[in-house]
């Protein structure tokens, strides 16, 4: 119904090209997370898609049916941007009721304010409603502007780091929250973040951009256990995965020049010595600091580690993951 | 004893002081340094603004004639009854909200206008945004003295302008001279010297709100004739409000561009309340007349803006 498919997707501005070449298709009902560095062109994929911009090259279909002619509006999808975007002289029920009182919609009053109350209650900002928009904190901001998308019910939601200005207990609550809204809403969900738990946790599929390409597109495990490169495999995964030369440790293959180990993918009390320089206990895991030949590596251990900085442990590789100089994977 | 080499600046500067200012200073306390600071202002402002305002209260309370030395007597309300049945002033009056309605209508119309279409981005509108500013930066004095030169029925610009455009004989009327057309080309004059300004204030309040907002509300799928009345109006109408209190004020003592151009003439038609009030004070030398006459005229400007602030504070606060 509301499969989003785009192909060969060019987008420069001025000089600097902000995607280039983008193909991707978004299935019906998938929650997608874009994840990428910052300028990698996370937020410029959702505003082409939102119908905000207007792409250079390729096509971008909703529902099978090209998009590029039709006007933000017409394209029926709902937007949850980074810096709020609520209209400020509004009350918080003015702002949700702003996307119903389209006169395209015809939606009767009684109606707009069911829908009101119960986003607000989904939410937390019930008590808020008639507060004037401005009058709200940042976390309270970024609600009313998810309650905004919400309240329609369009065929696609874009979300962009809806989530990152709140704080950690509502990040986890509303994180629970919109996967809840969307198997019940059943829409399709693309989602922009630079946090990994929320891609890890949320997301059917992921998709890595790396300076306007699309690195690699799949389901959240698939990326994290078998990235296409080692900028993809830097991505995911907290603390990030320990990128060393090859040679450090024997058995690499013809070619390699990195070799990249998770931290869980180091095994303790076998093969080469390290020194420990520092235990970061953290209550549900402790991380080990590492060094070897010069080289840092985390790597962790059991929470009720005795090892403390300055002692030595041997370690060997797990499951290591190849690249060759230029960051490829090889095996 | 105390070793003269462990002596910090700081003690150097305090013995250097004479040890009586030293302790004036010290024992000053900063309610008393803050009265200092703004004491030669305050002293300004009652010098300048508050003692004359008592003065002229006070005048308009007798028969002070100030051309003439003669015993000065106070005849209680006197003078404000007969300023408030005097039909000519009641015509002064009408004149001058004649041309503060005409006046602040054209130029809230044309300046919101100018700033809206200034506003959307296209090439050279900081050039633009510059000629339509000139009218603003000349004196009052030098418009109207050209303007009457344009609004001359022989050789006048103005004239063969609505000539050209109606087919009406150019010679056929004048602005200045008829009764009927006197006060519209007061109007008009303002209108062109001052709607710059609005457009100006309108331009910074259009530019204050933010695109995003209405990215948003295109996703929202609000279509370009209701962003423009739920968000550009209530979110431009502050400062739009702002130029209305600012023009309503300035005119309503408007002076110098009438005075030049028109001179209140044909008859008393375009003679605005300030112009009168001139009159009275330094023609007839009606003194304490022309002081009771200042203090309606303060109390109704006061009361007027002090009722339209309280409205664009309630217009912010929504």
């Amino acid at each position: 119904m509301a499969e989003v498919v785009l192909t060969g997707i060019t987008k420069r501005f001025g000089r600097d090209t902000a995607l280039s070449d983008v193909s991707l298709t978004v299935p019906d009902g998938a929650f997608v997370v874009l994840l990428g560095p910052t300028g990698a062109g996370k937020t410029t994929t959702l505003r082409l898609i939102a119908g905000l911009e207007t792409p250079d090259a390729g096509d971008i279909t909703i529902g099978g049916e090209s998009v590029l002619g039709l006007t933000p509006a017409q394209r029926d999808v709902a937007m949850v941007f980074q810096q709020y975007s609520l209209y400020p002289h509004m009350t918080v029920r003015d702002n949700l009721a702003f996307p119903l009182r389209s006169p395209i919609l015809r939606t009767p009053e009684h109606e707009i304010t069911g829908k009101i109350n119960e986003v607000a209650e989904v939410l937390h900002i019930a008590h808020k409603l008639n507060n004037k928009a401005t009058a709200l904190s940042g976390g309270e901001m970024q609600r009313v502007s998810i309650g905004r998308a919400l309240v329609r019910a369009p065929q696609l939601f874009l979300m962009d780091e809806p989530l990152s200005s709140l704080d950690a207990k509502l990040r986890a609550d509303l994180r629970i929250e919109l996967k809840r809204i969307h198997s019940a809403l059943g829409a399709t969900l693309l989602y922009v973040t630079h946090d990994q738990i929320e891609a890890m946790t949320m997301a059917s599929h992921v998709g890595v951009l790396d300076h306007g390409r699309l690195a690699q597109f799949g389901p959240p495990r698939e990326i994290y256990e078998n990235p296409v490169s080692l900028t993809v495999a830097g991505r995911l995964g907290l603390p990030r995965i320990n990128a060393l030369p090859a040679d450090l440790f024997p058995g690499a293959p013809a070619g390699a020049a990195t070799i990249g180990l998770r931290p869980e993918h180091i095994a303790q009390g076998e093969g080469q010595t390290a020194q420990i320089t520092r235990v970061e206990h953290l209550g549900d895991q402790t991380r080990l600091h590492l060094s070897l030949h010069g080289h840092d590596i985390i790597t962790l251990t059991d929470p009720h580690t005795d090892l403390r900085g300055g002692q030595s442990i041997a370690i060997a590789p797990r499951k290591p993951l190849y690249f060759d100089a230029s960051g490829v994977r090889l095996a | 004893m105390t070793e003269p080499s462990a002596e910090s600046p700081a003690d150097k500067l305090a013995r250097a002081t004479p040890p009586r200012v030293a302790r004036r200073i010290r024992g000053l306390s900063d309610r008393a340094i803050a009265w200092i600071f703004v004491a030669p202002s305050i002293f300004l402002l009652l010098a300048v603004n508050i003692f004359p305002l008592i003065w002229t209260i006070n005048l308009s309370f007798t028969n002070f004639r100030a051309n003439r030395n003669r015993e000065v007597e106070y005849i209680g309300l006197r003078n404000y009854e007969r300023i408030l049945t005097d039909s000519d002033i009641w015509l002064t009056m009408q004149a001058t909200a004649h041309f503060l309605f005409w006046t602040i209508f054209f130029q809230v119309l044309i300046g919101f206008t100018l700033a809206w279409l200034i506003n959307r981005k296209f090439r050279g509108n900081d050039l633009w945004t510059t000629i339509i500013v000139l009218p603003m930066m000349l004196s009052p004095a030098v418009v109207g003295n050209f303007w009457t030169f344009l609004y001359q029925p022989q050789i006048g610009l103005f004239n063969y302008v609505v000539s050209f455009f109606t087919g009406v004989d150019p010679s056929s009327f004048s602005m200045i001279g008829q009764v009927n057309l006197a006060p519209w080309s007061i109007v008009i004059v303002d209108t062109w010297m001052w709607t710059p300004f609005i457009m100006l204030i309108c331009l910074a309040g259009l530019r204050s709100i933010p695109d995003y907002i209405y990215e948003a509300a295109e996703v929202d799928r609000a279509s370009k004739w209701r962003q423009f009345w739920t968000i550009t109006i209530p979110m431009a109408l502050p400062f739009l409000m702002l130029a209305v209190l600012f023009r309503g004020i300035e005119n309503f003592k408007m002076f110098d561009l009438v005075v030049q151009l028109t001179g209140g003439g044909p008859g008393s038609v375009t003679e605005l309340t300030s112009i009168n009030l001139k009159r009275e004070a330094f023609e007839k030398w009606r003194t304490g007349y022309a002081s009771a006459y200042a203090v309606i005229l303060f109390v109704t400007v006061f009361g007027l803006a002090s009722i339209y602030v309280k409205a664009l504070n309630k217009v912010k606060e929504r």
